[in-house]
C-alpha cells in the first residue's frame, strides 16, 4: 500500500517548522535570546516594514523554540519544565561577588582534620506533646529541665540545692560560652584584616630606642655608641630667639631668680606644699629630710612609735607627704 | 553616601541581608525616572516598558532634575536607597526631544549608559491582544549584523538583555513562553558593519523594538510551529549619546564565582580521587601499586625441605606463589 499520498496530505495541513538562514543564528537558551546576524533585506524593509520585521522575528523565534523544546525536561503539574543550560552570554553583575565569611576557630580546626560536621536541625521532636519544637529560643526544648514541676535531686545534695536554678545556670553558662567564642572569632577575623603598617612599627621601635638612650643617669651623655647605631633622628636643639618681648623676658628672668632664691629645690612637691613650713618661706629646716634622718629612713610612723607620743602629730603627717 | 546602619531588630536585619551581594543575583530592579520635562510619547513608552518589567520596576512619577551624562550622583543615591541597579530616564528637551536613557549600575556606581531618542511610538494598549502577566519572561530576538561587530550596538544589546531578561534561571515552563520582544536594526551601510571601532561620521541606523505574542501551533512533530501576533509596544529608536563602561569597573562587574563543589563533582572541574575521610575524621588516601613480583622471594631454608639437587628451585617457587595469593592486591595506606 502506498502511504506517501496520505503523508503528504497530512504534512500539508501543518505549516513547516523549518527555517533557512545563511548564517545560523546564535541562540542562548538560558536568557531565551536569539541573535540573528544575517543582513536585513533592504528592499522588503523599505516597502513592507512591519510584515518583514514580524516574519524575521518569527523565523528567529522558531529556531529558539526548537532549541528550547529539545532541552531535557522534567514533568510537573503545570506542564513540562525545560532544564536550561548555563548562559553563554555574559552580562555584568549588579553587585560584586560576596566576600567569603571569616573562618571560625572550630571551622579551621575541622578543615585541618577533615571533619564534616552535620548541621543540626533547629527543631527537635517532642515526645510528650508529639510536635516539633524549637531546640532553643522561644519555647525551646533546652528549657524543659529547669521548668519541669518535679526534679530529681542527688542523694548527696546540699540542703539549699535548687535543681531548677542549677539547670538554668548551666544553660546560661553555655550561652555565655557561645557568646565569648563568637566575640573571639570576630576579633580574630578583624585582627587578620587590620594588618599594622610596617612604618608604624619602625617608628615605634625608634621612639623606644630614643627613650632608652636618654634613660641613663647622665641622660645618655657618656654612653658609648654601638657599631652600626644611628644618631637619633629628629632631635634638635632649640634656641630661643634673640629678640623677645619685654614681658616674656621679664617673666623668664623672674622665674630664674625665684629658682635661685629657693636654692636648688625645684621639685613639684615643694611648689604644691601649701603649708608655711616648707623651705623657701624662711624656714630653714627641711622637715622631710629631718624625719628621714631621725627615723633612719623608716618614715614618720616608725618615729612616732618609737617616741610613743602624739606631740608632733602634725609634723608626722607632713613628713609622710 | 549613606551612613552604614546597624540593624536594630531581626526584620531590618533580614532586609539588610537580602540586599547584600549574592553569588547568584536577583533580577535587576529598574527605576523609571521622569526628567525635568517628559512628553506624552516618553510617558507612554516608559509606562509600556514598565508594564513589561513588572514586578521588578519602581516608578518615580515626579519630575526630577537629572542630567546623568553630567552628574550621576542622584542615580547612585537612588540606587542605594531602593536597591535598584538599573534606570530608565525619560526626558524631553528642545535639543534632544523624547529621550530615553538606559543606565546600568554596578556596586552602587554608574557602569554604562545609552541614550535613545523615540522617533515613533505605538502603545501596548492599541493592540487588541492578550498581554503577558507580570513576571513572565519574554523571549528576545536581536536581528542585525551590528549586534556582533559595532560597539554601540553590542552595548545596546547587553543593556536591553539586562533590562528585559537579565536573570539567570535554571528551568522554565515551556507553556509559559508567551511573548517576544524583537529588536531589529535598520539596514546599514557596509562601511558601518566593517569598521569595528565606529570612527565613521555616518549616522547610526534606527532600532525597531516590537512586541509580539506567541501562538504555538501543532506541526505534527515535537517542536511546534510558531506564529507571532503584534502585541506592542512598538518603538522606533535612534541612538544618541552614550557612556561606555570604565574598563576597571567592567572587569570587576564581569568577575564570575568559582565553580561549586557539586559542579566539580558533576565533571565541570577536577575531582579528587582516592581520598576520603573516615569516621574518625582522618583523611585517608588509597594508593594503587603494581602487583608484587614474588617469584624471586627468598623464603626460609630448611634442611628437611631440601630435596634432590634438581628439585630445589621448583619447591621454593610454589611456596612464593602461596604467599602472594594470600596477600591483598590493594592496600590501604595512610596518606602522607
Amino acid at each position: 500500500m502506498d502511504v506517501s499520498d496520505i503523508l503528504t496530505s497530512q504534512a500539508s495541513k501543518h505549516k513547516s517548522i523549518l527555517v533557512e538562514k545563511d548564517i545560523p543564528p546564535d541562540i542562548d537558551p538560558s536568557f531565551l535570546t536569539v541573535t540573528d546576524t544575517n543582513a536585513i533585506d533592504n528592499e522588503s524593509y523599505v516597502h513592507e516594514r512591519e510584515t518583514y520585521l514580524q516574519a524575521n522575528a518569527r523565523d528567529g523565534i522558531q529556531l529558539l523554540i526548537a532549541a528550547l523544546f529539545s532541552l531535557p525536561t522534567l514533568s510537573s503539574p503545570e506542564g513540562p519544565l525545560a532544564q536550561l543550560p548555563a548562559p553563554t552570554t555574559q552580562l555584568p553583575r549588579a553587585k560584586p561577588l560576596p566576600k567569603p565569611k571569616p573562618v571560625t576557630k572550630w571551622e579551621k580546626f575541622a578543615r585541618a582534620k577533615g571533619i564534616h560536621s552535620q548541621r543540626r536541625d533547629r527543631k527537635v521532636w517532642d515526645e510528650e506533646s508529639q510536635t516539633w519544637v524549637a531546640r532553643w529560643g522561644w519555647r525551646g526544648k533546652n528549657k524543659t529541665e529547669e521548668s519541669q514541676w518535679l526534679h530529681e535531686v542527688p542523694a548527696n545534695a546540699d540542703t539549699d540545692y535548687d535543681p531548677s536554678k542549677e539547670a538554668r545556670a548551666a544553660r546560661r553558662a553555655q550561652i555565655a560560652k557561645n557568646e565569648r567564642q563568637r566575640t573571639q572569632n570576630l576579633a580574630r577575623s578583624q585582627q587578620g584584616q587590620a594588618v599594622r603598617a610596617p612604618i608604624d612599627r619602625e617608628q615605634e621601635l625608634e621612639r623606644t630606642l630614643a627613650t632608652t638612650r636618654a634613660s641613663t643617669a647622665s641622660m645618655g651623655k657618656f654612653d658609648r655608641m654601638l657599631e652600626g647605631e644611628k644618631k637619633p633622628r629628629g632631635v634638635k636643639r632649640k634656641f630661643e630667639p634673640i629678640e623677645r618681648s619685654v614681658e616674656a623676658e621679664k617673666s623668664a628672668s623672674l622665674a630664674l631668680l625665684k629658682k635661685l632664691g629657693n636654692g636648688h629645690r625645684s621639685s613639684k612637691k615643694a611648689e604644691q606644699d601649701p603649708s608655711g613650713e616648707s623651705i623657701g618661706d624662711g624656714n630653714i629646716l627641711n622637715v622631710r629630710k629631718a624625719v628621714r634622718f631621725a627615723s633612719h629612713g623608716q618614715g614618720a610612723v616608725a618615729l612616732a612609735h618609737k617616741s610613743g607620743t602624739g606631740r608632733n602629730s602634725r609634723q608626722k603627717r607632713k613628713g609622710k607627704q | 553616601m549613606l551612613r552604614v546602619v546597624k540593624p536594630k531588630n531581626a526584620r531590618s536585619k533580614r532586609a539588610m541581608e537580602a540586599r547584600e551581594p549574592k553569588e547568584i543575583e536577583d533580577p535587576r530592579t529598574v527605576i523609571f525616572v521622569r526628567g525635568t520635562h517628559t512628553g506624552e510619547v516618553v510617558n507612554g513608552a516608559m509606562k509600556d516598558l514598565m508594564s513589561l518589567k513588572r514586578p521588578h520596576a519602581i516608578s518615580f512619577s515626579k519630575k526630577n532634575v537629572v542630567r546623568p551624562f553630567e552628574d550621576a550622583t542622584s542615580f547612585e543615591f537612588w540606587a542605594q536607597k531602593n536597591d535598584a541597579s538599573m534606570f530608565v530616564l525619560g526626558q524631553s528637551t528642545k535639543k534632544r526631544p523624547n529621550g530615553l536613557t538606559i543606565a546600568r549600575m554596578f556596586d552602587g556606581k554608574l557602569l554604562d549608559m545609552c541614550e535613545l531618542g523615540v522617533d515613533r511610538f505605538v502603545s501596548i494598549d492599541e493592540f487588541k491582544t492578550a498581554k503577558p502577566p507580570p513576571g513572565h519572561k519574554p523571549m528576545l530576538h536581536f536581528a542585525s549584523e551590528l549586534f556582533d561587530t559595532h560597539p554601540r550596538f553590542i552595548q545596546l544589546k547587553s543593556l536591553l538583555m539586562d533590562l528585559f531578561n537579565g536573570e539567570v534561571i535554571e528551568s522554565i515552563y515551556l507553556s509559559g513562553l508567551e511573548h517576544v520582544i524583537s529588536i531589529t536594526v535598520a539596514p546599514s551601510s557596509e562601511k558601518l558593519a566593517s569598521v569595528p571601532d565606529a570612527q565613521t561620521d555616518e549616522p547610526l541606523p534606527v532600532v525597531h523594538i516590537r512586541g509580539y505574542t506567541v501562538k504555538l501551533l501543532t506541526s505534527g512533530q515535537r517542536v511546534p510551529r510558531v506564529e507571532l501576533v503584534p502585541m506592542g509596544p512598538s518603538l522606533d529608536l535612534s541612538l544618541r549619546r552614550h557612556r561606555p563602561a570604565d574598563p576597571e569597573l567592567w572587569k570587576a562587574a564581569m568577575r564570575r564565582p568559582k565553580l561549586k563543589k557539586q559542579d566539580v563533582e558533576k565533571g565541570l572541574g577536577k575531582k579528587r580521587k582516592n581520598v576520603e575521610v573516615d569516621e574518625m575524621g582522618d583523611l585517608r588516601g588509597r594508593v594503587h601499586i603494581t602487583k608484587q613480583d614474588l617469584t624471586k622471594l627468598q623464603t626460609r631454608k630448611m634442611k628437611g625441605l631440601r630435596g634432590a639437587p634438581g628439585e630445589d628451585e621448583r619447591e621454593s617457587e610454589d611456596e612464593g606463589e602461596g604467599i602472594g595469593a594470600a596477600r591483598p592486591a590493594k592496600r590501604k595506606k595512610k596518606a602522607p
